[in-house]
């Protein structure tokens, strides 16, 4: 039934074989209730998909069907496009590895258990040669593993309990690896490293499938993402098409901002808030709220008033302002202007009717030099002006006093707001 | 304690590590089997010389000629090497039996005695003498002995699985003492109701486990099954040892979860009942042999169920030695000595166990 010794020397060094694995209408049901319903999914080599969704979407459910861990009660599992069912049980296990969630917990040693990803590969009357223990040695290097070899793998923490799995799951030396939630236990150094072996893999052609519920990472790291709510893949492409406020707040009942990852330019998601909490969620009131902001001060306010929804328009933005790719991204009405520009006579034009139009305006604190002043000034058109209150000792004003004179100015008829009420004082100018 | 040595190495450490554990493992329990053996031809009600038992021996195995008187011989050849032999076989049974079940049940206090699949299988054979069946084919014995420890088995199993293939210590202990109460009881029953005399003393014998009706008759029938089993349940040791690490990790390795199982808890139950039905219940040997082995050797069923196999016939055969002898001329029965030795045992591990050091 196993492999002839001869060839798994050398072919356990370098015998990767590309292989597609793809699930066909996978449906699956736990004592009626259906936990995968009809879904399709595929990963292939040199590819990192991550399965995401809440909990109770199925996530774990389809990377176990595919693991062939789960029975389908329709739909099939097929690699490289012939039904995974034809493998004998052991030829299965050199093409298709799997890391399971929980870690593993038992007296063995880590090099005993990393050894035992060998099995698949060793005669039913062998014990592992040498190139098994290369093997099982080159894994645990690399998930930096190899200092506890000897240790039971009981008496290690949960974070080495799951990278010694993960090295077993190395040691294995499958073509499609699925691994379920591989970061759960981990510090950050050591998410990374496992990500980071994880696309090591997918670089020399594996084909890896990876269950995150931790939706930035997932981003981060993977080159598509397939969401899941209740059993059916309700988005699937790269980062930032599934990755999407609008996704966040109906699968996730969060409000969420969808910003840049700064290094990686992947999405990165700040929850705000569950869908619902908000005072003025009942309300159909919106209003046009028109921001006055710069360097990144409205950016959260732009994400918080959206999501309330309000219309929102801001005022005269230079090119590169974090502000102004907040507002490009949310389709917020600004005016655009060249970086670290003086804003000229025309852009406040246009900037003064965008805050007459508003219902409200709010002035955020922002620092104000030449370039910006404008900016400030317009907002004494406001009909309802929410100045957000400045810290006491703060540094903003950059124009000899001049800017701090419109400001009290301003504050006369506007109405000074801490930032954390800024959304509630916008519900009340209704 | 190796940790330094791996680096250097490049990992022959661990290539050979099962190797020499059980390597140096059965040349030390090898050992004491051969000269516990001899020191049980020599002893009981008739003493022999070691020399002359040496010599019978040899000469047995065709080598050389003996002094011995026919007596002597006769003794040793009908009477103690069956014995011997059958001692060693039901041990080492009862070892495999016990260290197979421990893995598939992963749980550390799994022992045919303890959780009622030696019931079952005394149950099986006194319902084989009592339908006189027995007496048509020495065959009958046994299978009946294997279908009640099967059905023991399974019962137990079925009701102490809990999610993940774990069996927890309580409910397979319950379902343990319940299993072994209500067959000892239909068992009991049968030996009272019977009114063949000859019957019922027979039966008695599955009360209290004893080896002092051994023959070749029951060698020739123990060993080859206690072998064959022993054989089956080392080839599967890897498939053991996944189903400890965990059900997913088995599965995903390729073991055929459902298969294999199935099989070794039927050998288990073939090799177990196989021993009841020639020794009676003789319970802890399964517990106290694989436990002892499991402490020098760690957990690896490669070097595990062979050892258990020679380490319970090493036991066995020590503890029914001691049995023939320390009263002579009275005979204790083995199973008083196995409970002696090894209620202890099992109280010292649940001792440890509360104290959280998981077993296994």
């Amino acid at each position: 039934m196993s492999t002839t010794a001869e060839p798994s020397i050398d072919q356990a060094s370098d015998s990767l074989k590309e292989s597609v694995l793809e699930a066909h209408g996978a449906v699956v049901r736990f004592s009626g209730k259906t936990v995968l319903n009809g879904i399709d999914a595929r990963v292939s080599p040199g590819e990192i998909v991550g399965i995401v969704g809440p909990n109770g979407s199925g996530k774990t459910t389809l990377l176990r069907a595919m693991a062939s861990l789960v029975r389908l009660d329709s739909g099939s599992i097929t690699l490289n496009d012939s039904p995974i069912d034809r493998l004998s049980a052991t030829e299965r296990a050199r093409h298709v590895g799997y890391m399971p969630q929980l870690n593993p917990d038992h007296s063995f040693t880590a090099l005993e258990f990393v050894l035992m990803g060998r099995y698949p590969h060793i005669g039913r009357f062998k014990l592992e040669g040498r190139s098994d223990i290369q093997f099982a040695e080159s894994a645990m290097n690399r998930t930096e593993t190899l200092e506890f070899a000897h240790r039971r793998l009981r008496s290690l923490s949960g974070g080495e309990k799951q990278r010694v799995s993960l090295a077993r799951l190395l040691a294995q030396n499958a073509d499609v690896l699925l691994l379920d939630e591989p970061t759960a236990s981990l510090d950050l150094q050591h998410q990374l490293l496992t990500m980071a072996t994880a696309r090591a893999e997918a670089d020399r052609g594996v084909a890896v499938a990876v269950v995150l519920h931790d939706l930035s990472l997932a981003s981060r790291h993977c080159d598509r993402l397939m969401l899941l709510n209740e059993g059916e893949v309700v988005a699937e492409g790269d980062p930032w098409t599934v990755v999407t406020q609008a996704n966040l707040k109906s699968i996730f009942s969060v409000d969420a901002a969808v910003e840049p990852e700064p290094i990686s330019g992947r999405p990165m998601v700040s929850v705000l808030g569950v869908t619902g909490d908000s005072e003025t969620q009942s309300r159909d009131r919106s209003l046009r709220v028109h921001m006055i902001c710069g360097a990144g001060s409205g950016r959260d306010l732009m994400h918080r008033l959206s999501i309330e929804g309000h219309t929102l328009s801001a005022c005269v933005l230079g090119q590169g302002d974090a502000d102004r790719d907040t507002a490009l991204r949310l389709g917020i009405d600004h005016i655009s202007s060249p970086p670290f520009s003086v804003v000229t006579l025309e852009q406040d034009a246009a900037h003064r009717r965008l805050v007459r139009q508003a219902d409200v305006v709010i002035v955020c604190e922002m620092a104000v030099g030449p370039g910006n002043l404008r900016n400030l000034e317009a907002a004494a058109e406001a009909s309802r002006l929410l100045l957000i209150e400045r810290p006491e000792d703060s540094q903003w004003d950059y124009t000899d006093g001049y800017a701090g004179k419109v400001y009290e100015e301003l504050s006369v008829t506007g109405t000074t707001v801490a930032r954390s009420e800024i959304v509630a004082a916008v519900a009340d100018a209704t | 304690m190796l940790r330094t040595t791996v680096r250097k190495q490049r990992g022959s450490l661990a290539a050979s590590s099962v190797i020499n554990r059980l390597f140096v493992g059965s040349a030390v329990i090898g050992t004491t089997l051969l000269a516990v053996s001899l020191t049980a031809l020599a002893t009981g009600p008739v003493a022999i010389p070691p020399a002359d038992v040496l010599s019978v021996a040899l000469e047995w195995l065709g080598i050389g000629d003996s002094s011995a008187s026919d007596t002597q011989r006769a003794v040793i050849e009908n009477i103690r090497i069956p014995r011997t032999l059958l001692a060693i076989a039901v041990g080492a049974g009862l070892g495999v039996a016990g260290v197979t079940m421990q893995g598939l049940f992963r749980n550390p206090l799994a022992d045919p005695g303890i959780i009622g699949v030696s019931a079952g299988g005394a149950l099986g054979a006194v319902i084989a003498i009592a339908a006189g069946l027995a007496a048509t084919s020495t065959l009958f014995l046994p299978l009946f002995a294997f279908i009640g420890a099967s059905l023991a088995t399974v019962t137990v199993f079925t009701v102490g699985i809990a999610a993940g293939g774990r069996v927890s210590m309580a409910s397979l202990l319950l379902a343990g003492v319940a299993v072994s109460s209500l067959f000892g009881a239909i068992t009991s029953a049968i030996i009272i109701l019977t009114s063949d005399l000859e019957a019922q003393r027979e039966m008695v014998f599955w009360l209290a486990g004893g080896l002092e009706d051994a023959r070749w008759n029951s060698v020739r029938i123990v060993l080859p099954i206690v072998l064959a089993g022993t054989v089956v349940l080392i080839a599967f040791a890897r498939d053991l040892n996944l189903l400890l690490v965990g059900e997913d990790e088995a599965r995903s390795l390729g073991v055929r979860v459902g298969f294999v199982r199935g099989l070794l808890m039927s050998v288990a139950a073939l090799v177990t009942g196989t021993a009841v039905a020639f020794s009676g219940t003789i319970a802890f040997v399964g517990l106290v042999v694989p436990h002892s082995i499991r402490l020098l050797i760690g957990p690896d069923h490669r070097a595990l169920v062979p050892l258990s196999a020679l380490g319970g016939g090493l036991f066995l055969l020590v503890a029914d030695t001691l049995a023939r002898n320390v009263a002579s001329p009275i005979e204790i029965r083995v199973g008083i000595i196995t409970a002696l030795a090894g209620a202890p045992f099992f109280l010292f591990l649940l001792i440890k166990q509360r104290r959280q050091t998981e077993l296994l």
